[in-house]
């Protein structure tokens, strides 16, 4: 009795477990490294991704690992690829810093994979090398542009400025409020840039060739009325007296939380800067919005965007299948709305099918605009030509706090240029 | 006259150790009790509520409790590698200042070369996949080892010279084997230098960072340095769960400074005098 009842049941569950099994029949198994930097967004949203696919793969274990980001993580990324003790699937920049990792011998291509089908050719364009491609968008597109704090934009009765005369009119009348026109955080160098990389919108507005030109050594930013207007309207924030008196000393952190509280009014930053906001100050989310850097004319605003950072799978992999379905799985709609769900949406994706939440803070609503259609935006100069200067967030702090003149600083510039181009190889460096 | 003058000169010196010191150290704790809002603002100032306990859960059980496995491992590899230094730099040292041979100055510029040539990290993590050691706990104890081992020698050789040799003459007399009278008459006698060793490496390599960051990858291979980096990344930072973290892997080397302290303070006066 007891005999057959087990056995039926057995029957049954082994019936039950063909049935499942034929179910999914894509089921993976086997074990991953996934190397990802230790930003809290980037944790986060990969411990929800391995969680999601583990779970529709029961016989994968995905192993994470955390390492720095900056100069330091170069470095870890660079010294395991060239030793072969690269972690399977891992993350890292796109564009200028994807080509220093030497793709065509560490990376797998994954050109043809069926996931690519669905990721834009923007994209694709900064994670290529020698004709195949390698990456699989990370996060979603960002913009560089101002983020303003809307309480001081209702109290004063301000309008978001179409162009740069209006935006130095808020800020004068911002001024005049007894309040902080301008943030800028030159205690962490890099924030410095922004005018100039956000402007880039307008230089191409105003010549459309500018990046090729650039590239061949014909285009200059002193020379070039469009380009040296990054370094004057850095210049001109300073001298309109606009800046936080801290500005020489106070960091990132401290910019995104001086807009978001109300501390300043603008601060020139990407619009990733949305996810810092929303964990460091989550209850003035809601006052953050922002807009894409004005240019001269109110006629042509548009706004300056940057690729996203990339996962990209190591040669050295001992489980290629598996690593390709992972990374097909996070460059999925799939994917994109775990990532809505774990740290929230930051701007618009670059695979197809991936959908916003409605209830997106408002600093990314005000940023949709720019690429819907209608809208105008322009990738930044980075992802068009090779050549960036490795002094320029230097050079840029030194024109935004009064030591050089913008002209100088924009001469200054394309020395620095002249340098990384002529390592590069350019022709007619 | 003259006790008011070295009075006065005690007085600076405490308030000087409590701001070097203790002012930063109130600064840690001051953090570890705030919340992410308060301490993004990174000034001095009195938490506004008690975070003390959230914050200690918070940053232990991180990452799949990685702080534990970070505390076991830092302390296999502080252990086992100041342990190998001594026996070795002793050794070294011991033979070097008694035996006087023609290779004498070769070694002692390969000892030099050592702490004067900076270490090439690719190359070293060549060596240890050829040794099947890269990743593992004890091809990273080696490698602490190796990079301290110059320094111990140095230490050790200075003050092995001031031991009279009529001391191992006398321990042979007496019947001692070779090394007998290296660890029942001579290793004895270097307490204080080895104290001074002990006290020296073991913070050198539990406070190390760039080593286990480089030549141990793995989750499984934390060590409690890089548990900083769950907190401080490029793009932000939680300040409140990083001085927290900060401040749990400031205890162990405090305790063992407050049990070892008189020993310290003795090893290293002899070390100096004599060496």
């Amino acid at each position: 009795m007891t005999k057959t009842r087990i056995s039926a049941l057995l029957g049954a569950s082994v019936l039950g477990m063909l049935l499942t099994a034929n179910a999914v029949q894509a089921q993976q198994s086997g074990n991953l490294q996934f190397l990802i930097d230790n930003g809290p967004q980037s944790v986060a949203v990969a411990e929800a991704w391995v969680a999601a696919y583990t779970e529709q793969n029961p016989d994968v274990t995905i192993d994470i690992e955390v390492r720095p980001g900056g100069g330091e993580g170069d470095n870890i990324v660079k010294t395991r690829l060239a030793t072969g003790a690269m972690a399977d699937v891992f993350f890292y920049n796109s564009g200028s810093l994807f080509q220093a990792i030497n793709p065509v011998q560490n990376l797998l291509p994954v050109t043809n994979e069926p996931w690519q089908a669905g990721i834009q050719e923007s994209f694709k364009s900064v994670v290529s090398a020698g004709g195949e491609v390698y990456g699989t968008p990370f996060a979603p597109a960002m913009g560089g542009g101002i983020f303003y704090n809307k309480p001081i934009y209702e109290e004063l009765g301000l309008q978001v400025p179409k162009s740069w005369d209006e935006f130095m009119a808020n800020n004068e009348k911002i001024k005049a409020a007894g309040k902080v026109a301008v943030i800028q955080t030159y205690g962490e160098t890099w924030t410095s840039q922004l005018f100039v990389l956000a402007d880039f919108f307008n230089v191409l507005a105003a010549e459309p060739d500018f990046a090729e030109r650039f590239t061949a050594n014909q285009a200059k930013f002193a020379t070039s009325p469009a380009a040296l207007r990054g370094f004057e309207k850095l210049q001109e924030v300073y001298e309109g007296g606009y800046l936080n008196a801290d500005f020489g000393a106070a960091t990132y952190p401290d910019g995104l939380r001086m807009v978001a509280t109300g501390e300043g009014a603008h601060y020139p930053m990407l619009t990733f800067g949305v996810g810092a906001i929303a964990e460091t100050v989550p209850d003035n989310l809601q006052d953050v919005g922002f807009f894409a850097q004005p240019g001269d004319s109110a006629d042509s605003n548009g706004l300056t965007t940057w690729m996203p950072d990339s996962i990209y799978i190591a040669k050295t992999t001992q489980n290629p299948e598996l690593a390709k379905d992972f990374v097909g799985f996070i460059g999925s709609p799939e994917g994109c709305d775990i990532r809505n769900e774990a740290v929230g949406a930051t701007g618009p994706y670059m695979i197809e099918g991936c959908e916003l939440p409605e209830d997106v803070p408002p600093a990314v609503a005000d940023m949709l605009p720019y690429f819907q259609e209608g809208g105008q935006n322009a990738p930044a100069l980075e992802f068009l030509s090779p050549v960036k200067g490795p002094a320029l967030e230097q050079i840029t702090v030194e024109v935004g706090s009064g030591i050089r003149p913008a002209a100088e600083g924009a001469a200054l510039y394309d020395e620095d240029v002249r340098k990384q181009a002529q390592q590069l190889g350019l022709e007619g460096w | 006259m003259k006790q008011r003058a070295s009075l006065l000169g005690g007085v600076a010196a405490i308030v000087a150790t409590f701001v070097v010191f203790v002012i930063p150290f109130l600064f840690i704790i001051l953090m570890a009790f705030k919340d992410r809002q308060q301490s993004a603002l990174r000034d001095f100032s009195w938490p506004t509520g008690f975070h003390l306990w959230d914050n200690v859960f918070e940053v232990v059980k991180t990452r799949n409790w990685m702080m534990i496995t970070a505390f076991i491992n830092s302390s296999i590899i502080t252990v086992a590698s100041v342990s190998l230094l001594v026996v070795f730099a002793a050794m070294v040292g011991f033979i070097l200042a008694r035996r006087k041979t023609r290779w004498n100055p070769l070694i002692e510029f390969l000892i030099l070369a050592g702490l004067m040539v900076p270490p090439a990290v690719v190359p070293t993590i060549w060596v240890l996949q050829g040794l099947k050691l890269f990743g593992t706990l004890h091809g990273m104890i080696l490698i602490e080892v190796a990079y301290n081992l110059p320094f111990s020698i140095i230490l050790y050789r200075a003050f092995i010279a001031t031991i009279p040799k009529d001391m191992d003459e006398a321990a042979i007399i007496d019947g001692a084997r070779p090394l007998d009278v290296f660890f029942r008459i001579i290793l004895p006698m270097l307490w204080p230098v080895t104290v001074t060793n002990i006290v020296v490496q073991s913070v050198g390599i539990f406070n190390d960072f760039t080593n286990p960051l480089y030549y141990l990858p793995g989750n499984a291979n934390a060590t409690v340095q890089l548990t900083l980096f769950n907190f401080q990344s490029q793009f932000s930072t939680a300040y409140n769960l990083l001085f927290t973290n900060i401040l749990l892997i400031t205890i162990p080397p405090l305790i063992v400074f407050l049990f070892f302290n008189r020993q310290i303070v003795a090893g290293m006066t002899a070390g100096a005098v004599k060496g």
